[in-house]
């Protein structure tokens, strides 16, 4: 795992287990997310990914029964650890999920509700991170005249860059994406794709995608997860031309089963 | 590789959030007053009949093998052995009538019913749920009891007519219990059954209802419980005589039917009090009983697995494969004998002939309504006059009307729904967004579960002893309203609950993964999508609450005939004044308690379309 980047910038799994009950979903897993750049995870359904993902923000502490060990360590602190907040960490973390799931409000709303519950309300303000959090999400241009109208008449891709807009009105460091475009059309998924390419300018990004092709296109590092396990992981590249793992190159190449 | 900690500090440390904690502890509060209702129940059962037990003149022994109950007179006997008699004699027959009835009507709807029928049946269902106790008991008094009476040379109190009509009452839950039992059984069973040529009546009855045994056993617990601790229909068709016979044409008395005596003041205080709350243990703990074997019932069909829906499956296929020989065995017999073709005519007509047996048990159920709303009608129509609803109740037939009744009854309904809409509404919030799963909450579930079957008029003894007397509220709105409001809440927490989870978890998860707290999460996104349902619910519960008599009969006073002025004055509700009028021996009184009815049902029906309405539009309106 070569790494040139501060350490404290980065985010270090050290370990990391997560049980469902007695179903062990993610076993000993150990990795190095770089620092402003996109890490996808590929593999199988029910390969752990998704779950993996949702350790990086906590969201395992919604379900019941889900139990956590290992360290992963941001900043310079183990936020699984206890004395973590989730919910300070989710502003630090955004996630966008993978079905669009725009709040029944409108299109400022949505966007302005991540600031306002954390205690900004002046007007001004606000009007200026909606403004900045849809540009950046590549939505101005296509709502920006249209700011009052409901959330859910948009387009099922204008809705996903609407999450997204949502996400960085927060202000976070790292965006978790869940399948961002396992719901939407071709065009609209290469629109978010050239976002996240932007994206990773100033977050770091981590992505899980049963598209591998999708994989290959926006990610910089690469791990592949099955059956619980981080199979391989490393720079994209390495990891869709030579894998060093059996089980990788079959996977990659369609040869699964 | 070791990241140093000691740079920067902690940016994600707890946060101080006195607020959310406060608000889940009082959400918390809110659910746990159900373990307080359940404990003032079960104070008010034991702290009665403790009283009754040990007076001198009761023997324990006695009490529940004995065969003579008097509680009047110098020396008064107390062996409960007719009331339990009368009891599942009542409750059996009804059972015994409407059991079948309602799995015949479950089977139809869920195995041959066209949708559409299925969509008249169900709101028809719920009419039949909808309609108060004190309704069914003005209608098994007046009008079938007369049936009985021409024909069988009846009792004018007799069992028969409510075993008749409490067979209609009980039948829109077995109906629903065990509709939602067959149609759980998966869809592959039915076509392993089809695949082998078995005609749709050999599935449905030999793979079908075998697979759903049961639920269609639960349902019938359900049934049986609630026939057993149902009041009106009982204390007015059945009688206050407390003798052992088996003829259904004589008067009997049941547990409820005694308790309720004691609540109309008809048995002088003393002893023959304490020994209604005796009684009323005893009836606790016989529908806790039932309602607690129905619940096993259905845990275990639940445990196919370990709670997963694959599992779950999986564990009804291995059952149906173990049914699946015997209909082979019926198959290959039918094909071995040479007269297939035959047999096959034969087995089609058994499907024809079947199929409008089953159908027409809900025609059966269907008429039975219809005969009721006319007969109601009929006899209560002509009253209804604009002085009928402005007048004041009076012994003149003539002049008496209902205005100050109206407005005790919108008084009480509104009341209670204070009381009970905040602490229901939280009380879901906390156990549906809040709660984990561990045992505090699995348990304080299954109190509130158990809350929902304890019957209406145990809940009057419990509003007599706590509100009452132990709060001194006296005879008032105030009590009144607050038995049933400790009444219709496990109604209240069960819909709001449904309203609540009717709310996508997408909502949640985007809210929560923006760093919204829980509290944030449901005052922003869950509770303003929850509303229409929650309205819904709670107007469904409030008119629950409208119709209900036996809690209230304890409480509310005949003899208040102005409307109440404040909380604490004495109060007359519309089910109440039905009920006397409909037990008064003249006629003019009776046909009154018919007009009586006419107004309770409208106003009933006006809110049920006010409810109906909210949803309708809720879901026109909603954009996910």
């Amino acid at each position: 795992m070569p790494g040139k980047e501060p350490k404290e910038a980065s985010i270090d799994l050290k370990g990391v287990n997560i049980f469902y009950g007695s179903n062990h979903a993610v076993k000993d897993v150990s990795m190095r997310i770089k620092h402003r750049k996109v890490t996808a995870f590929i593999g199988p359904s029910g390969c752990g990914k998704s779950t993996l993902l949702r350790a990086l923000n906590r969201m395992n502490d919604e379900i019941d029964g889900c139990k956590m060990t290992g360290s992963i360590f941001m900043n310079g602190v183990d936020i699984l650890g206890r004395k973590v907040d989730p919910v300070s960490l989710r502003t630090k973390v955004g996630m966008v999920f993978q079905k669009p799931n725009p709040f029944p409000k409108s299109i400022y709303d949505n966007v302005a509700y991540g600031p306002r519950i954390h205690g900004i309300r002046k007007k001004s303000a606000l009007d200026c991170i909606v403004e900045k959090s849809l540009r950046d999400a590549a939505l101005w241009e296509e709502v920006g005249d249209r700011l009052g109208e409901s959330a859910i008449g948009l387009s099922g891709g204008q809705q996903q860059r609407l999450c997204i807009a949502r996400a960085l009105a927060v202000d976070p460091e790292m965006i978790l994406m869940d399948e961002p475009c396992s719901a939407l059309d071709p065009i609209a998924t290469s629109k978010i794709e050239d976002l996240i390419f932007e994206l990773k300018k100033s977050y770091t990004v981590v992505i899980v995608t049963h598209n591998m092709q999708q994989a290959a296109r926006v990610s910089d590092d690469t791990g592949f997860m099955y059956l619980g396990e981080l199979i391989e992981f490393g720079p994209t590249k390495q990891i869709f031309q030579r894998p060093k793992q059996k089980l990788t190159e079959n996977y990659i190449t369609g040869r699964f089963g | 590789m070791e990241p140093s900690t000691d740079k920067g500090g902690n940016p994600y440390r707890k946060r101080f959030r006195p607020g959310e904690d406060l608000i889940s502890w009082f959400l918390l509060g809110m659910a746990s007053l159900a373990i307080v209702v359940s404990l003032a129940i079960i104070y008010t059962l034991v702290d009665g009949s403790f009283g009754f037990f040990t007076n001198a003149k009761v023997d324990i022994v006695d009490f529940f093998i004995g065969k003579n109950w008097s509680p009047h007179g110098a020396t008064p006997s107390f062996g409960m052995g007719p009331l339990i008699q009368g009891t599942l004699m009542i409750a059996g027959g009804a059972l015994l009538l409407g059991g079948p009835l309602g799995i015949m009507a479950a089977l139809y709807l869920s195995e041959f019913a066209h949708n559409r029928i299925r969509a008249v049946a169900k709101p028809f269902l719920e009419i039949l749920a909808g309609i108060p106790s004190i309704v069914y008991g003005f209608f098994a008094l007046l009008v079938i009891s007369q049936v009985f009476r021409d024909h069988f040379d009846a009792d004018y109190f007799n069992a028969a007519s409510a075993i008749v009509v409490m067979a209609v009452m009980i039948l829109p839950i077995i109906v629903s219990v065990s509709d939602d039992s067959m149609k759980a059984v998966p869809r592959e069973m039915r076509e392993a059954s089809l695949a082998m040529g078995a005609t749709k009546w050999e599935t449905a009855t030999k793979v079908v209802m075998p697979a759903a045994s049961s639920g269609i056993m639960a349902s019938v617990l359900l049934g049986l419980a609630r026939a057993i601790g149902e009041t009106m229909v009982v204390v007015l068709a059945a009688g206050s005589i407390a003798k052992f016979s088996w003829s259904i044409f004589h008067e009997h008395m049941t547990m409820t039917a005694y308790i309720s005596q004691v609540a109309t003041g008809d048995i002088p205080p003393g002893i023959g009090v304490q020994a209604a709350f005796a009684v009323g243990l005893v009836l606790f703990a016989i529908t806790f009983f039932i309602n607690w074997l129905a619940s096993k019932v259905v845990i275990s069909i639940k445990k196919g697995g370990a709670g997963s829906q694959r599992k779950k499956r999986r564990g009804l296929l291995n059952r149906a494969i173990h049914l699946l020989p015997n209909l082979t065995n019926d198959i290959m017999d039918n094909v071995r004998s040479d007269k297939m073709s035959r047999n096959m005519t034969l087995r089609n007509l058994k499907e024809r002939v079947g199929k409008v047996v089953l159908g027409s048990s809900l025609l059966v159920a269907l008429a039975f309504l219809v005969f009721l709303l006319y007969s109601i009608l009929e006899q209560g129509l002509s009253g209804l006059t604009p002085h009928f609803f402005t007048n004041f109740p009076s012994s003149d037939p003539a002049k008496a009307g209902i205005w100050p009744v109206i407005q005790g009854s919108v008084y009480l309904v509104l009341l209670t729904m204070l009381f009970a809409m905040p602490v229901g509404v939280g009380a879901a919030i906390y156990l549906n967004e809040f709660a984990k799963e561990n045992w505090f909450n699995v348990f304080l579930r299954r109190i509130i579960q158990n809350l929902a079957g304890v019957p209406s008029i145990v809940f009057g003894l419990v509003g007599l002893t706590v509100f009452v007397r132990y709060f001194s509220f006296g005879l008032s709105l105030l009590s009144g309203a607050l038995t049933l409001a400790i009444m219709a809440l496990p109604i209240v927490i069960v819909t709001s609950e449904e309203a609540l989870r009717s709310v996508p978890q997408t909502f949640r998860e985007a809210a929560r993964g923006l760093g919204a707290t829980k509290w944030q999460t449901v005052w922003h996104h869950v509770l303003p999508n929850a509303i229409p349902g929650v309205l819904t619910g709670s107007i469904l519960s409030l008119s629950r609450a409208l119709g209900e008599t036996a809690p209230i009969l304890f409480i509310a006073s005949f003899f208040s005939k102005v409307a109440p002025n404040s909380i604490m004055d004495g109060f007359l509700a519309l089910p109440i004044t039905i009920f006397y009028w409909t037990k008064h021996p003249k006629q003019e009184f009776q046909d009154l308690a018919a007009t009586t009815i006419i107004v309770l049902l409208l106003i009933l029906l006006t809110m049920n379309a006010v409810a109906i309405f909210i949803r309708q539009r809720s879901q026109s309106k909603r954009k996910w």
